[in-house]
């Protein structure tokens, strides 16, 4: 495709704390996937848009332009002044991992309302086995939960007025319950000592079966790959729907993840966006998913290949699904969502708050930024077209 | 010799002995120090301009509820808590193995031994120690003796979980500093003492004590200093995401410049760090000091 052309690959585990000094320096890579505050990068005009790239004819698939080959709605979130300035290389799901082997055994099913889960839970407890582990040492993998607790509660008109930073948003009645639940989940079932744990050593606890569930992403797979037993056949079911909600039951936490960037700053941005749309075209997205065991935007990427049960558990949640979402708080607002919201779960958690108090924090916090004419905030969304 | 007393010669070459030196010191800690405190009146994000802000960034610190004033209150307690016990136990060793307790060649070299391993490792051996898996052997002891078990490295509880590990890694090296200058107190003061009766205490407080109070006031400075600029351990144990509850000023000021890219911010940070610790540390050793007593 490009004679002459070279591509130097380069992974490192510590990539964040690597590429952020260069990029300060001016000299970033020409494409890169790592934790950047890239609102930071976008408003000034550091990152390279790809709506060129995305127009033009993809690799695999004829006749059909790159952005016609990938899932609806993965390139919403780092939309700015028309533009597309990211591409997730991976299509995470939110949900709750269990071992098949373990349910059975135990005539246990995955639950589909809150009241079930925490009805096997207390089975779970009975049986001497933690219900749940979670990654304390992060308490920001509450918040994927507590997202998707909230929108199984309000419609996605309520729900994404908090996306949308709108005044009031954190405290709606139904955010406090879905706070409240979340911390009867930590104070009741948690895995003792969980706040104190890794994700790794939690996953861990999960694997090895002291732990029956954990909330992760679909990455989970292949994080804790060297630690499952040969025989562990995963099992996921997405957040249960809250008795009484008037939420979507069959939403799904889910979008992009693990997104690529090119710098306007690197040496050849053109190129790189075309090796891009190769990294993210059928053919090499049908081998991250057999090398991977996950999944990737593109369309049907899966189909055909002969997929684990864990994945083919988060594909059959999403095919079964009638909308997707996911949050974006996280990459606009860094220092709300670093510092205030994740000290104010990890307080939920340990039950030093209670829910009504963690939603005026993060009002309070989100009011400061609202406030912040230094910080950019996008024009609200409301809910996305399907 | 004064420098007056030198030839021009010996000057001229001393000035240009020195300056390869002042040249890289001028290029590596002057200039960028000038360029710091430029960036702490900005608000910069490293990406586009810099905007003059004049003391914005400071006043910002100090508001009520700033995650500063926080991390200072962390500084401060890392600082005291540990420095304390540290200074109380590596004395009252160093006193021992300088009485020549059974076994304080043993204990000399065991008390120094975790001085040798990097802060780093030595955190990340305590996070072993600590940890609430089968991993952990303190929460294996506690849980063989029918307690629960203690999340010693949730945030809540980090920093508390942080004094036994500094008094462990640190203890050795105050206890080695203290013991030399112990042993350069000539023996015949102690036979003096003995012979008017006084008491192994008594000579301890009004020989040992003031003959080595340089050295004391030289470990209270780095205990002062470490604790002000304490940074490894809090970002070992918090993997890298320290929270408001953990942090300390030095890894609030790397979150700010190269997690937020809140550079101008995170500068102010840097220069409130190098003046608090100046202004500390020369007011330590204002209140430290003591009429030098020779021997």
């Amino acid at each position: 495709m490009h004679p002459g052309v070279k591509v130097n690959l380069w992974g490192d585990p510590r990539v964040d704390e690597k590429i952020k000094p260069r990029v300060l320096r001016r000299n970033p890579p020409d494409l890169a996937s790592c934790t950047l505050p890239v609102w930071k990068l976008i408003t000034a005009g550091r990152l390279f848009p790809l709506d060129d790239a995305l127009a033009s004819l993809a690799y695999g698939a004829e006749g059909k332009t790159w952005k016609e080959t990938l899932r609806a709605g993965v390139l919403a979130d780092y939309i700015y002044d028309d533009k597309t300035y990211a591409l997730p290389s991976n299509l995470g799901v939110w949900a709750c991992w269990y071992s098949k082997k373990l349910f059975r055994e135990h005539g246990w099913s995955a639950p589909s309302t809150w009241d079930e889960l925490t009805a096997l839970c207390e089975k779970m407890l009975a049986a001497g086995i933690a219900p749940l582990a979670f990654q304390g040492k992060y308490p920001q993998y509450a918040w994927s939960t507590i997202l998707s607790c909230y929108q199984r509660l309000v419609p996605f008109e309520k729900w994404y007025d908090i996306e949308d930073f709108k005044k009031g948003a954190f405290l709606d009645p139904s955010f406090v319950k879905a706070a409240d639940l979340m911390q009867e989940l930590a104070v009741k079932y948690f895995q003792k000592g969980a706040l104190a744990m890794t994700h790794t050593e939690s996953q861990m606890e999960w694997a090895n079966g002291r732990a029956g569930m954990v909330f992760c992403g679909l990455w989970l797979k292949k994080e804790m790959e060297k630690a499952l037993p040969d025989d562990f056949e995963m099992g996921c079911f997405p957040v249960p729907m809250v008795t009484g909600g008037t939420g979507d039951p069959k939403a799904i936490y889910s979008g992009g993840g693990e997104s690529f960037f090119i710098f306007k700053d690197g040496k050849h941005p053109e190129i790189a966006a075309d090796f891009l749309k190769f990294l993210l075209s059928i053919e090499p997205a049908r081998d991250y998913v057999k090398r991977n065991d996950s999944l990737t935007p593109v369309i049907d990427c899966q189909v055909g290949i002969k997929i684990s049960s864990a994945l083919q558990s988060a594909v059959d949640a999403i095919e079964g699904s009638t909308r997707m979402y996911s949050d974006r708080l996280n990459t606009l607002y860094i220092e709300w969502h670093r510092t205030l919201v994740q000290q104010a779960q990890a307080d939920l958690l340990r039950g030093a708050i209670t829910g009504q108090q963690f939603a005026d924090r993060l009002e309070a916090g989100a009011e400061a930024v609202r406030s912040n004419p230094n910080i950019y905030k996008p024009p609200a969304r409301g809910v996305p077209a399907l | 010799m004064s420098p007056k007393h030198l030839s021009r010669d010996t000057k001229r070459f001393l000035w240009i002995g020195m300056l390869p030196s002042a040249l890289l010191y001028g290029l590596f800690v002057i200039w960028p120090a000038i360029n710091a405190l430029m960036y702490s009146f900005t608000r910069w994000d490293g990406l586009s301009t810099p905007v003059w802000i004049g003391i914005d960034n400071f006043v910002n610190l100090f508001k009520s509820g700033s995650d500063f004033v926080t991390a200072i209150g962390h500084n401060i307690y890392l600082t005291v808590v540990p420095g304390s016990i540290i200074l109380t136990l590596a004395l009252f060793f160093a006193w021992m193995i300088h009485l020549k307790v059974a076994g304080s060649t043993l204990f000399r070299v065991t008390f120094f031994f975790p001085n040798v391993i990097a802060s780093v490792a030595v955190a990340l051996l305590w996070v072993l120690l600590y940890s609430t898996t089968e991993m952990g052997p303190i929460n294996n002891i506690r849980q063989a003796l029918h307690m629960e078990k203690v999340p010693f490295l949730e945030s809540a509880r980090l920093l508390q979980s942080i004094v036994p590990m500094m008094v462990w890694s640190a203890t050795g090296f105050y206890l080695v500093l203290f013991l030399a200058a112990m042993e350069n107190i000539p023996v015949d003061y102690y036979e003096a003492a003995h012979l008017d009766g006084a008491s192994p205490t008594l000579q301890f407080i009004r020989i040992t004590l003031p003959l080595m109070w340089d050295v004391l006031t030289t470990g209270i400075i780095f205990l002062i200093v470490g604790g002000l600029k304490f940074f490894d351990a809090v970002w070992v144990m918090e993997n890298g995401r320290p929270s408001p509850a953990t942090h300390t000023m030095s890894s609030l000021m790397y979150a700010k410049v190269f997690e937020e890219y809140n550079v101008g911010y995170g500068t102010a940070i840097a220069v409130l760090l190098f003046v608090l610790v100046l202004i500390i540390t020369r007011i330590s050793m204002r209140l430290l000091k003591r009429e030098r007593l020779e021997y």
